[in-house]
């Protein structure tokens, strides 16, 4: 990926992080990048209270976030129809960076994962990565959120093949953990004729 | 007749004001934006050690806590936050050893959560590390560079973490 340049001005970016540290050192790295309109929520009840009286452009939200975990308040968001956030872009902060979390990530209709410890070029190039590369919104009986076909594993498991879908190879099975550059794979869109990363 | 076809999905673009806003020009260049940003790291740092030293002591007292209570899972699920607190930020701060012991006593808090065993110098040992870590001395360090230090972490929370077969159902 290229490294464009991201402009946050006048953008409501709201932090979702139950440790107050993580959300100052999160809103300081934000401002670094140029964002003037940083909100903060330490669990779920005050997100959706922010959620509920504006228009948020982004969330980055900790996997961790009580009382039921981000992963719970992103399918919340994604499928609660007359939430007018529900299109919002959701970069979920994670710890855990185990393959199967990060799959629950996406599944739950996450945007990208940036893993923690989070340095400020892994989140200057994920936002990036968003704003560039934005994928269309897939609206079935039982998801909703950014398509979730991706170059390395092909199809996610669980989801039927839809009409039109190319056959795509499936990629071996990875550690317990993955780095930063394997969650990126993992939220990727499939280009078709691309090669695998 | 049943009809067994797949319902269609519906794929569309959702007017999205983040895409739009964040390609505008004029925003901060990736360079520049990464120095500020560090910048303000940097501003954090003057009151890193004072949060992190009361984290410490909260890290501590919850497990003293869950010692006197091991089937209390309220005072787990405690000691297991506050140690998340210092994995997930030590790294950002510059600390990587920070967030290696932290990362490797979560391991061992959430075997406690499994039925493992709660073994006192195993944690003072992690305590100790984590002392020891955020000095002066250790703080710029990674942990490939103390190699026998982060071996033997390693080793004794894969012993402190093993759940003995009578609590696996």
């Amino acid at each position: 990926m290229k490294n464009p340049t991201v402009n946050l001005r006048d953008l409501v970016i709201l932090i979702a992080d139950p440790n107050a540290y993580a959300r100052r050192i999160t809103n300081g790295i934000l401002r670094g990048f140029g964002a003037n309109k940083v909100l903060e929520a330490e669990q779920s009840l005050g997100l959706f209270q922010v959620l509920t009286g504006q228009k948020i452009d982004i969330l980055l939200c900790c996997t961790r976030l009580p009382p039921h975990g981000g992963l719970a308040v992103t399918r919340s968001i994604r499928r609660n129809s007359h939430n007018e956030n529900r299109t919002i872009p959701i970069l979920l902060m994670s710890s855990d960076t185990s393959e199967s979390t990060i799959k629950n990530a996406r599944d739950a209709g996450a945007n990208m994962v940036v893993a923690k410890p989070m340095s400020p070029k892994g989140l200057y190039d994920r936002l990036g990565w968003i704003a560039f590369n934005p994928r269309p919104f897939i609206d079935t009986e039982t998801y909703f959120g950014p398509d979730r076909r991706f170059k390395i594993e092909g199809y996610p498991g669980g989801v039927g093949r839809r009409k039109g879908d190319k056959q795509l190879e499936v990629a071996a099975d990875v550690g317990p953990a993955l780095d930063q550059n394997d969650i990126d794979s993992l939220f990727s869109a499939a280009r078709k004729g691309q090669p695998d990363a | 007749m049943p009809n067994d076809a797949p319902a269609e999905a519906r794929v569309f673009h959702p007017e999205n004001r983040f895409d739009r806003m964040a390609r505008r020009p004029g925003g901060v260049a990736r360079e520049h934006a990464l120095e500020a940003a560090q910048a303000h790291l940097e501003e954090l740092k003057a009151d890193f050690d004072d949060w992190i030293n009361v984290e410490l002591a909260q890290l501590a007292a919850s497990l003293s806590r869950v010692e006197s209570h091991p089937t209390d899972l309220s005072a787990v699920d405690a000691a297991f936050h506050g140690c998340a607190h210092l994995r997930d930020v030590g790294g950002t701060m510059g600390f990587e050893l920070v967030t290696f012991v932290a990362a490797n006593l979560c391991d061992i808090i959430d075997a406690l959560k499994a039925g493992a065993v709660f073994d006192k110098d195993t944690i003072e040992c992690h305590l100790s590390a984590l002392a020891l870590a955020k000095t002066e001395r250790y703080r710029h360090l990674s942990p490939d560079q103390v190699p026998e230090m982060t071996a033997g972490l390693r080793r004794i929370s894969q012993i402190a973490s093993i759940v003995p077969d009578d609590t696996v159902d």
